[in-house]
């Protein structure tokens, strides 16, 4: 078993391109990677867009063979699983009804609340085809990229969880860093009692947390979901459990990143934070540029601020404010279309808070 | 040059990016617990020793350039290693060249941990923190390991096709 037949080509080694070249050209790179010089991450994505293919076929048949293979281990347990499957669904009837009673009267008491409903999202599922577990890195590459709609720094989640995020997409791929990676950082928090912290990646299958407040109370297998600080999470995915190890709070993923083959990508956009829009009287004199209104009612002697009170004071001299207000009209004018719909508490029952659960449950839950 | 030449001329540098490629595949025996072993520079490793003619340093680079990108490291980390255990490699080739047997896995085994070393020196002024070595170990050993079965494969290749198909050698 020796290394070959050397001898035959020693005396051209060398090739047309020097050794120290070929170093300066690789540390160069290095260097414009780090400072960000060359669109590295274009290229990067354009050459996986190109290998894409290649993963995908090399991928099917072991896709095939694995998924043959389980499921050939579970023919054997088809019967019992089925006892188990009916127990569970029976289960999960009582409590489908549970839960739609209560969505339901959550959904009242936010409408008397007049609560901003919560932000929802679409998602686009993509397959894992490749996947790079380096001694310094964690990532994942996915079959879906701009064209699917897929753009950097959205959340990837699989069945049981947060996987990582999107950092770099191209046409047809995308590369996803995980949260076991060494430059993840993501804002989450410790439930119960939202605890805020940084869940930081080390390389190994348990993240650590950083940036707690000194005095926290926290318990072993603490639920850790993202906090959605910052806007680019969704607050809320789950993350996993509070392990301690030691003395550093880690965190055991309920993802598998080596296991996942299906992975969702959110599409989630942090809502535009709006002012509120005021009452007609509110509203400052009309400026010079603004078409001229009626005349507001006479306020009473109580309401009528005294020329002392900066804020009112500032509040009706601001000319920004009256161009505010002058941009509202012909927004509230088109309040039937549904994307410039201003957002008015009682009006705004979101596109994802769908009344179809309402809908489904007898009258009288209503009065629960 | 003829065409089945030229076919031989770029085996080498071809294994080294089917190795990039390869290595990049979901698949994991060990549950992500194992890095994948590093088989494009298996391919490197051989052919500088065996055909250096073929394997020169422009193809260590392209072939460290791809195993950067394909792996999402930062683009000239795994190259410059590369060249580097390339230039060590040309300097001692007779030495590595002439073994043998378990010699030459040994002598695989001292290239992987020059490489990783390397890698590891690299990645820590890169990112500026201190990493965890034990990732780096269990590469050495599945990438050795891997060896142990690839290495007559590659000598199979340099026999069979690469020497013939360049005969004027």
């Amino acid at each position: 078993m020796t290394n070959g037949t050397w001898r035959t080509g020693r005396a051209r080694s060398g090739g047309r391109v020097p050794l120290l070249l070929a170093g300066i050209i690789s540390v160069l790179l290095l260097i414009a990677g780090k400072v960000h010089f060359l669109p590295v991450d274009r290229a990067r994505t354009a050459l996986t867009d190109r290998a894409g293919t290649f993963f995908q076929a090399a991928n099917a048949p072991i896709l095939a063979a694995t998924r043959w293979l389980t499921g050939i281990g579970h023919i054997f347990s088809v019967y019992s699983e089925n006892q188990r499957l009916r127990e569970e669904n029976t289960r999960l009837a009582q409590w489908r009804g549970a839960a739609l009673a209560l969505q339901n009267r959550v959904d009242h008491y936010r409408l008397l609340l007049k609560a901003v409903p919560d932000v929802r999202y679409s998602a686009v599922t993509a397959q894992v085809i490749a996947r790079s577990s380096q001694p310094f890195l964690e990532t994942i590459v996915l079959n879906a990229g701009k064209a699917s709609g897929i753009n950097p720094g959205e959340a990837v989640i699989d069945a049981r969880g947060m996987l990582g995020r999107i950092y770099v997409s191209g046409e047809h791929t995308a590369w996803v860093i995980l949260l076991t990676d060494l430059n993840s950082r993501i804002p989450v928090e410790i439930r119960p009692g939202n605890i805020p912290a940084i869940l930081t990646g080390n390389n190994t299958d348990q993240p650590v947390l950083d940036a707690m407040p000194q005095n926290a109370k926290l318990r072993d297998g603490a639920d850790i979901v993202t906090s959605g600080d910052g806007g680019l999470l969704p607050a809320g995915l789950p993350v996993g459990m509070l392990r301690f190890d030691g003395k550093q709070t880690k965190v055991a993923l309920y993802s598998d990143p080596m296991a996942a083959v299906d992975v969702r990508i959110l599409d989630y956009r942090a809502p535009i934070e709006q002012m509120p829009k005021p009452a007609d009287a509110d509203l400052p004199a009309p400026a010079s540029l603004s078409p001229p209104l009626p005349p507001p009612p006479q306020p009473s002697e109580a309401t009528v601020a005294q020329p002392s009170d900066p804020a009112t004071l500032s509040l009706t001299t601001n000319p920004a404010t009256a161009l505010v207000r002058k941009s509202r009209t012909p927004t509230r004018q088109r309040s039937a279309d549904p994307d410039t719909r201003p957002r008015v508490p009682i009006a705004t029952h979101g596109p994802g808070q769908d009344s179809a659960p309402a809908a489904e449950l007898p009258d009288d839950q209503d009065n629960q | 040059m003829s065409v089945s030449s030229l076919f031989a001329a770029t085996i080498p540098v071809l294994s080294g990016i089917l190795g990039a490629l390869v290595s990049s595949l979901p698949i994991s025996l060990t549950g992500g617990t194992i890095p994948p072993p590093l088989l494009s520079f298996m391919a490197v490793y051989f052919w500088s020793l065996v055909r250096p003619d073929l394997m020169p340093p422009a193809a260590a680079l392209l072939i460290g350039i791809v195993q950067d990108f394909v792996s999402g490291s930062p683009v000239g980390l795994w190259a410059t290693a590369y060249v580097a255990i390339y230039a060590v490699l040309g300097g001692q080739r007779d030495s590595f060249a002439g073994l043998a047997g378990i010699g030459a896995i040994l002598g695989f085994a001292l290239a992987m941990l020059l490489v990783s070393a390397a890698t590891y020196g690299i990645a820590v002024v890169y990112f500026w923190r201190v990493l965890p070595l034990m990732p780096h170990v269990l590469q050495i050993a599945v990438s050795v390991l891997c060896y142990v079965p690839l290495l007559p494969m590659l000598n199979g290749l340099q026999h069979k096709v690469v020497g013939p198909l360049r005969s004027e050698f």
